[in-house]
């Protein structure tokens, strides 16, 4: 009910000690205000004058403004708190998603990435908005003025105290029962839910099909077969509601009947009976109120969990083995990798000795078929992974570091993907992203140099069109090229990573590309994973994979000669069987 | 308000369903109303039997009803909640379900408009999530606010019935917690909604950029940068929730307030005409308390309705679909076997737009052909693929097959044609109902036999649950390859003569493309195929390769004669096999 974890937020020891004591006031605020209420309700039930029942009037409706002030009293105090938190909880997430690197969006999802930092922070704010006050309302309110009936008469106090965990109790047992009922349909139940997007993503298959127009009457049937399950589930879950609901008005209806008797036999008088009328409502109603946001909170509560799992997830440490500046990478540079194993989940090993000795501006091919590990190899290479520590080492210019997630190594390459992303900015902001206070002149130079100049001649705003997701759509190969920019823009950064760039071009465009990427490769260290097999005629030397192993390497023509694994994979590719 | 009506002037969405159903409906809002009554009357009732008890009665007889009917309204109050609640669910789930036949219609005629990719798939979302919306609107706003609005008329007749003055007072009163309180809410919401939506929007898809170029934001090493970013609309953010909740806050109190009124105005008028002798004074308590379990239904309204502005936008999105029955008096069907597929003279340009995409484009395929179509991207490949299917209408010129026009036989076009295309989608649910989709009369065996000439017998045998197995969302079950061929086991049990190929090779690796292009022509080997392809591997196994280049054909021939005369698709094709000077 209450998450530990809760405590822990900075100052919230103290917040909720002063919540407490607003809350014990609150509570005096309602009895006050059911004491002179009822005070005027009992003046008139002796045909007193309306003169005679100002003063309680008046005090009733202190009370009563007093009460709803507290309300608001601690919502401001809490609020401030729950906006710090929520703050830093999106600061921190946003830190950590940096920290982490895209290897972590891959596995996540970007979908999920985004939703965690804004829909499920915004739970979690909702969450400690509503669980703390009300919790601590629950915990303090209902036993000061319990408290106070049982000062006035202990039987109906007792009552009251015994039905209390009463209701708990059935609340849980009917909540259990709701969840095994719907534990047990939980995976027709989500199909079902999931089966309208299912079929409206699926629509352009159904007509090809041509059984797009009679699936309507199956969406239909599955939708009254889903509200039916639903109705079931909800029939049981209800309940709990119920139970809470019953025991709660049944329980003032059977005061209101002991209070009569007790009147009829003159054990107690009208006031004091009428104040325990008045308060039996509100004795419960911290708990109706906790119970009506009880779903919201659980939401809450699971994002909260979510966003700490994220924020304890272990980020590569030491990442300035190197010092913080760019690496000199020239003809003479090294970077030696010995027996370095990876594996994603700490069982099955993605990468096993891995063997690589590259030195000044080689070439170096990276082939194999998919699932070969070729992208493993190249986000290795990258730093966005880590290798598992202790087994092998990598070297730089003969210093050894852990892992490639070196700020002084990430500072000397540019990684160019199979789409590389473009910002939702203009063109130039695109091209000058590693160098951002570049010039137009050196950004248009760049871009020329890219082969992008007829295409911007095209575009209304030239450099400064707005590109990216939702604006001006660019090809793949126009993607390329701007990547390819970047790269001419910024000649400090000597090494080059490429992982299948060209997969899902079509050949004409590709052998449009080859031309201005070639040059490129001139005075770099160029790793280059690719399943083209023209590419390797400009390699200089080669990498063959598979299943996480270099299973051979050398030049093309060592690889030709040697009639091993690389000679077996070119021929499959090319459809030689 | 104005804008309130302009949302339903047209409206085929949310008031036509109001109709259908009334009896439930008119259930709901009865269940609603007693909930209320019960919890008020629980009070009423009680206050009135301890104010008679405490006169002391001779005999326990004379408070005997007011007892049994505060036991009856404490068990029917819970009772009418749960039946309320129940019923509310039922109505609005049924109405879901006729939503969603709806929507799919609607969605249905234009099938052709969605591709599957990430945009459209986000579009699709919105219209599903907007129907939980609607979903919404009853549960939440509606409902609440009708049952609200009954028991404030109840309340103010049986207050008018006393006296009349009285009663015009809590008409202003508590119509200023049912009726001012809601809009003055739904006025500053619906500000600050759109304030909002823009925002959160803007914050969404700036994260989302961020995200999906975290690699170069790490890369580059602007860490500050990528920080920064953040600051602003996390900012932006936070003040307005402040804002929200502080109108919340103190709306919540106002309501509080007005009610503090309600009861001292309760005691005054209650000194008046509840004080003229003893018996009569026994109903002040009753009246006083019934106030109190009033709040909680009449607060909720404002909340409700203030939620108003974003249910709006989902109606109106929804509105605005076309839900027009579509006309197909002139479709026709072939009577004889598919002969030829020609396309004559085609000129083609997208409506709006400048440039044109064809300009006299002749194809001819005769029953049994295979033609690969080659080109680079953006030169109309798929669209040509649209017009053949008659998915879009030539500018001029024509489609025919056999002498029919495409455009009529549009009903026939499953029988005619069979497509697999870069993503073919497979429904989250058995291998066997996804492939009998191609043929839904078609046996177990013959579904095994497509499955097994697809080369997916071995596969599917290594499962645990067979051919049962769940395909689960998109196919995630299955590798690409492996999804293709799925797929093309469909396509064998729907048996069209002429199959469309749009790349189904693009998003593989060399190896399992050519394994997989081994298997299409091998099954297909009697059909008529289009084949558009980005590259040459697999190129033998067509009988002619033409080239699109700027709206016509610029190379045609075997791939053997192109390959001898045309330079170009030498280069090409060397390039594709890895030779390459």
């Amino acid at each position: 009910m209450f998450d530990p974890a809760l405590f822990k937020l900075p100052g919230m020891r103290r917040l909720a000690v002063i919540l407490a004591l607003l809350a014990v006031i609150e509570g005096l605020c309602i009895i006050a205000q059911a004491y002179f209420l009822s005070v005027a309700i009992v003046g008139l039930w002796h045909l007193h004058q309306l003169a005679t029942i100002v003063r309680p009037m008046l005090l009733f409706a202190l009370a009563w403004v007093a009460r709803q002030l507290l309300v608001v009293v601690k919502n401001k105090l809490m609020y401030p708190m729950v906006e710090r938190t929520s703050g830093d909880l999106r600061r921190q997430v946003m830190q950590k998603l940096y920290k982490l690197g895209p290897s972590y969006v891959a596995k996540t999802g970007t979908g999920n990435v985004v939703t965690t930092a804004l829909e499920g922070i915004d739970k979690v704010q909702t969450y400690l908005m509503l669980v703390v006050i009300k919790v601590i309302d629950m915990m303090v309110i209902p036993w000061v003025i319990l408290i106070y009936i049982a000062i006035l008469r202990w039987r109906e106090a007792l009552f009251l105290f015994a039905i209390f965990p009463l209701i708990i109790l059935f609340m849980i047992i009917l909540g259990y029962a709701a969840q095994a009922k719907a534990d047990r349909q939980y995976e027709g139940y989500q199909r079902m839910s999931n089966h309208f997007v299912d079929t409206l993503r699926g629509l352009p298959t159904l007509k090809q099909l041509g059984l797009s127009r009679q699936y309507a009457n199956n969406v239909y049937q599955v939708s009254e077969g889903y509200r039916k399950q639903t109705l079931a589930v909800i029939k049981i879950a209800m309940l709990s509601t119920f139970a809470l609901d019953f025991f709660t008005t049944l329980s003032i209806a059977v005061v209101a009947v002991f209070l009569g008797f007790g009147l009829v036999n003159g054990t107690i008088a009208l006031l004091p009976a009428l104040v325990i009328l008045v308060l039996s409502p509100d004795y419960f109603l911290p708990l109706r109120q906790f119970a009506s946001d009880y779903h919201a909170t659980l939401n809450g509560k699971n994002a909260f969990a979510a966003v700490k799992k994220m924020l304890a997830l272990p980020v590569p440490t030491d990442r300035e083995q190197l010092g913080t500046n760019a690496i000199h990478w020239q003809a003479d540079s090294t970077l030696n990798l010995q027996n370095v194993t990876f594996s994603y989940d700490q069982h099955q090993p993605a990468l096993q000795d891995i063997q690589i000795r590259a030195h000044g501006y080689q070439r170096i091919g990276i082939i194999g078929a998919s699932g070969s590990g070729k992208s493993t190899l190249i986000n290795l290479l990258g730093g966005f992974l880590t290798p598992t520590p202790g087994a092998g080492k990598i070297e730089i210019n003969g210093q050894p570091v852990t892992h490639l997630s070196q700020r002084a190594w990430q500072s000397s390459f540019f990684y160019i993907p199979q789409n590389p992303y473009l910002f939702h900015a203009t063109l130039a902001e695109n091209i000058a992203f590693y160098q951002p206070d570049a010039g137009l002149g050196a950004i248009g130079r760049a871009a020329e140099k890219a082969g992008l100049t007829d295409w911007i001649k095209t575009l209304p705003d030239g450099l400064n069109t707005a590109i990216g997701e939702g604006a001006r759509g660019v090809s793949g190969g126009q993607a390329q090229r701007i990547a390819l920019a970047r790269a001419f823009l910024d000649d400090s950064r000597k090494i080059l990573l490429f992982d299948e760039p060209t997969a899902h071009l079509d050949i004409e465009t590709e052998a449009e590309l080859k031309k201005t990427i070639l040059p490129v490769f001139d005075d770099h260290l160029v790793f280059f994973a690719t399943h083209r097999l023209h590419w390797i005629n400009q390699m200089d030397y080669v990498l063959v994979m598979d299943h996480g192993k270099i299973v051979e390497q050398g030049t093309p023509a060592e690889l030709e000669a040697h009639q091993g694994a690389y000679v077996r994979l070119r021929d499959e590719m090319v459809g030689v069987v | 308000m104005k804008d309130f009506f302009a949302t339903f002037k047209h409206d085929t969405w949310v008031m036509p369903y109001l109709r259908k159903y009334k009896k439930l409906l008119a259930l709901t809002l009865f269940l609603g109303l007693m909930t209320f009554f019960c919890g008020s009357a629980l009070m009423f009732n009680s206050g009135y039997l301890i104010s008679k008890a405490a006169r002391h009665p001779y005999n326990i007889l004379m408070i005997y009803v007011p007892i049994v009917l505060t036991r009856a309204f404490g068990i029917g109050r819970p009772a009418f909640r749960y039946a309320e609640r129940i019923t509310s669910h039922n109505w609005v789930l049924r109405i879901v379900s006729d939503f969603r036949k709806k929507l799919y219609q609607a969605v249905e005629k234009h099938a052709v408009a969605i591709r599957q990719n990430f945009q459209t798939g986000d579009v699709l979302s919105l219209l599903a999530d907007d129907i939980d919306h609607i979903e919404n609107l009853y549960l939440r706003t509606v409902f609440p606010t009708v049952i609200a609005l009954m028991m404030y008329v109840l309340i103010i007749i049986a207050l008018g019935y006393f006296s009349w003055w009285f009663g015009l007072l809590m008409l202003v009163l508590l119509g200023l917690v049912v009726i001012v309180m809601p809009l003055w809410s739904v006025l500053i919401n619906g500000a600050r909604e759109t304030q909002s939506r823009q925002i959160q929007q803007g914050f969404y898809t700036q994260l989302t950029d961020s995200v999906m170029g975290l690699g170069d934001w790490l890369i580059a090493g602007r860490q500050k940068d990528f920080y920064q970013r953040q600051t602003k609309p996390i900012a932006e953010i936070a003040a307005l929730r402040r804002k929200d909740h502080q109108f919340q806050w103190w709306r919540d109190f106002t309501i509080q307030l007005i009610f503090g009124v309600v009861c001292i105005a309760l005691l005054i008028w209650s000194s008046f005409y509840w004080t003229t002798n003893s018996a009569s004074s026994n109903w002040v308590a009753a009246f006083v308390l019934s106030v109190f379990p009033l709040v909680d239904a009449f607060q909720s309204v404002s909340q409700g309705v203030s939620e108003w502005p974003s249910y709006q936008r989902s109606i109106r999105r929804v509105n605005a679909l076309d839900t027009a029955p579509t006309d197909d008096h002139d479709q026709t069907v072939l009577t004889e076997p598919f002969q030829m597929l020609q396309v004559a003279d085609l000129d083609f340009a997208y409506p709006g737009g400048h440039r044109q995409i064809f300009n006299h484009l002749d194809l001819t395929l005769k029953a049994g052909e295979k033609v690969a179509l080659l080109g680079p991207s953006g030169t109309g490949k798929s669209t040509l693929l649209k017009l053949i299917l008659g998915d879009l209408q030539p500018t001029s010129g024509d489609v025919q097959l056999n002498d029919v026009p495409i455009s009529r036989l549009q009903n026939q076009r499953a029988q005619l044609f069979g497509v697999l295309d870069q993503q073919p989608y497979l429904f989250n649910t058995t291998i066997m109902n996804n492939v009998r989709m191609g043929n839904e009369d078609a046996s177990d065996d013959q579904v095994k036999a497509a499955l097994k000439a697809v080369e997916l017998e071995p596969l599917i045998q290594g499962l645990p649950d067979g051919y049962d197995t769940i395909v689960e969302e998109g196919g995630a079950r299955f590798s690409g390859g492996e999804r293709q061929r799925l797929a093309l086991a469909r396509i064998l049990l729907q048996d069209a003569p002429i199959i469309i190929l749009d790349e189904p090779t693009v998003s593989l690796d060399p190896i399992t493309e050519s394994h997989l292009l081994a298997t299409v022509f091998r099954v297909l080997q009697d059909k008529t195929i289009l084949w558009v392809t980005h590259h040459l591997a697999g190129v033998e196994n067509v009988d002619q390769v033409r080239f699109l280049e700027d709206g016509a054909f610029d190379m045609a021939g075997t791939p053997d004669e192109l390959y001898q005369t045309a330079p170009r698709f030498k280069r090409l094709y060397d390039l594709d096999r890895g030779r390459e000077a």
